[in-house]
């Protein structure tokens, strides 16, 4: 069998890289990225000090040459917490949108392909979930399995699984009509290898826009769920806690939440940015953007 | 079509929702005309009942400290003072405590106090199945009888000298009007004779008072007082800063040495009688293990966790109670020694991967500061903890489970000794929960609470508390103080070693 799908599908993936490559903010996110990447899988080592050696004579150090960032209440060096707390947040964004992305594509592909009563019992379920506030569902999880960061991944990733189900299954609604799709079906395709080969190729784009947006939100509830005590358990380092700890010190050491909140900022950015660039690249509504751009170059 | 419509609704659903956010958001009332007179008092949370004989939580006791009275109350030097009794006899056996009742005292709804209610509220807290939260306070009493209005008489099992702390040390132990039991009013509106009367806890968590114009104390200076909750020291600190509280009792410690230079802002503490404390579960090994204990002892830097937890305002000590009591202790066994520490954890063949558990709770953020300072110290000899933060329900869960290796928490507001030891470390003891047993200490404990002479109840004991902190039962950390801040348009009031909050002799200026 010829697959109809495959020459436009490549050439439109050079198109996306290429109108991609013209959108300087979502380069500057790429960038941004793959540098909290080395950092995430490095902290350890570029830290320049222990991140939970404390040193109580040397607490409350505004930032200098030997400890850039300062150093917190417990005399513990903030460039270093700043660093290693990478990992956590990276970590907890991927997991968690790997968890949600899984679960929800699935989901959405398995409802908007059969629809009827499938589509019905799972969207609404969907629903259900979607209809808590997303912290507040994250908290009562949490308050269920025990606070700690693997239990944080889950909670996030369960909170996050609705909006993939949603996005995909929209996307499947419309793909499911084509003519590929009949035409696979009419010579005999089972349900799910149609799924696999012809529909998810083609919803790919929404879910991948998605999946950027997802983790800078990710990140963000991870943060927030730290700050509240539920995720990273002290002394390890998590950017959230880092703010609640330096929550008391507003006024005696700035610096103990300003680095950890820019790191929040500059991390979250750069998903949000390589996101709405890659929106703009894979949006079927920009498609004649897209081949109008591919001809001048 | 539909994707459109989905969008649509999506897009409406979230407008909703955002209504409903911005309906949740509370942002205060812009009418609240603050009457002159009324003391505005910041307290760190908010009470969960109001039943002074059910309840354990402080911001409760803050507020009944005002509405309820004991019999007799600890006074400025924490010695046993007159209240709603004004003076009482010992029988020459011990046993038989008679008490003389004040005279033209009423309760906020007018009815006459009588020796009745005295009866009735220690009967009512000795009800073993009502589960009054101090009923083991009240453990050596036989009976409680009111021979005419005016006198209580208390028949004990044994001699028991800390009889007057024991019914009075704080509110825990109020005397309470029948009525509101029986109307079930007692949990929402409680009825005193103290100096304030309750007047309503509004839907923001405020409780509001309002002067007693009957108190049997003297006149009442406030026209009222209003407790607001506010549980970020921080947040409750630039409210004082801004006028909107007068008093708070969360001063943050880091900003004590600032807010000391400040004309508009009186700061004072007191050393306290509280402690806060380390406990290994000793039904589990290796903490069993007496050396391990020690070790644990000799690697902490109880200097350095102070100062972590409290920065200055904080006393190391390696036993409870603190200083500038009489039943002080001066006893320190435990230098800060690493080699002394890893000598004995050889001993006791933990293997190089030995890792232990520390509970600590978000509830008191200070226990997971100072857990963060221990579980460093402790990595130096080679013992690995894994801090666990818990919520506070959760954590106590835990606790009466016996579901731990290690935890951190503190007493607060303890007068004498037998409060200080027994319940913590008598093998039957009620808050015995990480497993101490010796009989010796059991048996000097059972001698001193009964013990009518004060030197020899030291004596007693110091001897008990020298096996205590020699084989660890609780690993003393320290005293912290008791500071209150407030504005200067406050006067009359006394911070207390005992954490008790009265606005009694209270006033406001300007």
């Amino acid at each position: 069998m010829t697959d109809v799908a495959l020459p436009p599908h490549r050439s439109r993936t050079r198109d996306v890289l290429g109108v991609l490559s013209k959108n300087r903010l979502a380069i500057v996110g790429l960038v941004v990225l793959l540098l909290l990447g080395v950092v995430a899988l490095f902290g350890e080592w570029l830290a320049p000090h222990s991140p939970t050696r404390t040193n109580i004579p040397n607490r409350l150090e505004p930032p200098s040459l030997t400890h850039p960032f300062g150093t917190d209440e417990l005399g513990r060096d903030i460039l270093s917490r700043v660093l290693v707390a990478a990992r956590v947040s990276l970590q907890v964004g991927f997991i968690a949108v790997g968890l949600s992305l899984a679960v929800g594509v699935t989901i959405g592909l398995v409802a908007g392909y059969y629809g009827r009563f499938v589509d019905t019992a799972l969207m609404r379920f969907m629903d259900m979930v979607f209809a808590f506030p997303a912290i507040l569902l994250a908290i009562a999880i949490l308050a269920v399995l025990g606070p700690g960061i693997r239990n944080a991944m889950i909670a996030i990733g369960i909170v996050y699984t609705p909006i993939f189900a949603r996005v995909t299954r929209g996307s499947v609604l419309s793909v499911r009509e084509e003519d590929y799709v009949r035409a696979s079906r009419s010579v005999g395709a089972s349900g799910p290898r149609i799924i696999v080969r012809h529909v998810l190729p083609n919803v790919m784009g929404p879910i991948i826009v998605q999946t950027s947006l997802s983790l800078a939100f990710a990140i963000l509830s991870e943060a927030a769920l730290s700050f509240l005590g539920l995720g990273v358990q002290p002394p390890d380092p998590a950017w959230g806690r880092m703010l609640a700890e330096a929550r008391g010190f507003v006024r005696v050491a700035w610096w103990m939440g300003v680095f950890p909140g820019l790191a929040i900022v500059v991390t979250v950015m750069a998903f949000n940015l390589l996101g709405d660039g890659l929106r703009d690249a894979l949006d079927p509504r920009q498609k004649s953007v897209i081949e109008s751009r591919g001809h001048l170059l | 079509m539909a994707r459109r419509l989905l969008a649509v609704l999506t897009a409406l659903l979230l407008v909703a929702a955002a209504c409903n956010d911005d309906d949740g958001i509370d942002i205060g009332d812009p009418d609240d005309t603050e009457a002159e007179g009324v003391l505005i008092a910041a307290i760190s949370g908010e009470p969960d009942r109001f039943d002074p004989h059910l309840t354990t939580a402080y911001p409760s006791f803050q507020v009944l400290e005002n509405v309820y009275d004991t019999l007799v109350q600890p006074g400025d030097d924490l010695t046993m003072e007159e209240a709603l009794a004004t003076d009482w006899e010992v029988s020459d056996d011990n046993l038989t405590w008679t008490f003389t009742l004040r005279e033209g005292v009423t309760w906020h709804n007018g009815r006459a106090f009588v020796a009745d209610d005295v009866v009735y509220s220690y009967e009512r807290i000795m009800d073993e199945e009502f589960g009054a939260a101090n009923a083991f306070r009240f453990e050596s009493i036989e009976s409680v009888s009111a021979p005419d209005d005016g006198t209580v008489v208390i028949e004990l099992t044994r001699p028991t000298p800390n009889l007057l702390a024991n019914i009075g040390a704080f509110k825990g132990m109020a005397i309470v009007p029948e009525e509101i039991v029986e109307d079930g009013t007692i949990d929402t509106e409680p009825v005193g004779t103290g100096p304030f009367r309750f007047v309503e806890q509004r839907p923001d968590g405020e409780i509001v008072l309002e002067r007693n114009p009957d108190y049997w104390g003297g006149d009442v200076a406030l026209e009222g007082v209003r407790f607001r909750p506010i549980p970020d020291a921080t947040v409750a600190m630039t409210n004082l800063e801004r006028g909107e509280v007068h008093w708070t009792d969360s001063v943050p410690p880091q900003q004590i040495s600032a807010l000391e230079g400040r004309d508009d802002i009186v700061v004072e503490s007191v050393s306290g009688g509280d402690y806060w404390y380390m406990a290994m579960n000793i039904e589990r090994e290796p903490f069993g293990d007496v050396d391990f204990r020690r070790a644990v002892s000799f690697a902490l830097d109880r200097e350095a966790i102070t100062e972590a937890a409290l920065f200055e305002a904080a006393t190391p000590n390696q036993t409870a109670i603190p200083e500038d009591s009489f039943f002080h202790f001066d006893y320190a066994p435990f230098e800060y020694d690493r080699d002394q520490a890893m000598e004995l954890l050889e001993g006791t063949g933990i293997g190089d991967d030995f890792s232990m558990d520390l509970m600590v709770t978000n509830e008191f953020p200070e226990t997971v500061t100072a857990a963060q300072v221990i579980a460093d110290q402790l990595s130096e000899v080679g013992i690995d903890v894994q801090i666990r933060e818990l919520d506070f329900a959760q954590w106590l869960d835990e606790q009466g489970e016996g579901n731990f290796d290690s935890f951190l928490l503190g007493w607060i507001g303890n007068i004498d000794p037998d409060d200080f030891y027994y319940a913590q470390h008598h093998s039957e003891g009620g808050f015995n929960f990480h497993g101490y047993s010796n009989p010796q200490v059991d048996e000097l404990l059972d001698r001193a609470r009964a013990e009518t002479d004060d030197d020899t109840r030291k004596e007693l004991y110091d001897e008990a508390v020298k096996m205590i902190v020699d084989e660890v039962s609780y690993l003393y950390l320290y005293n912290p103080d008791v500071v209150h801040a407030w504005v200067p348009e406050v006067s009359g009031y006394e911070v207390r070693a005992d954490s008790a909050i009265r606005f009694e002799n209270v006033s406001l200026s300007g």
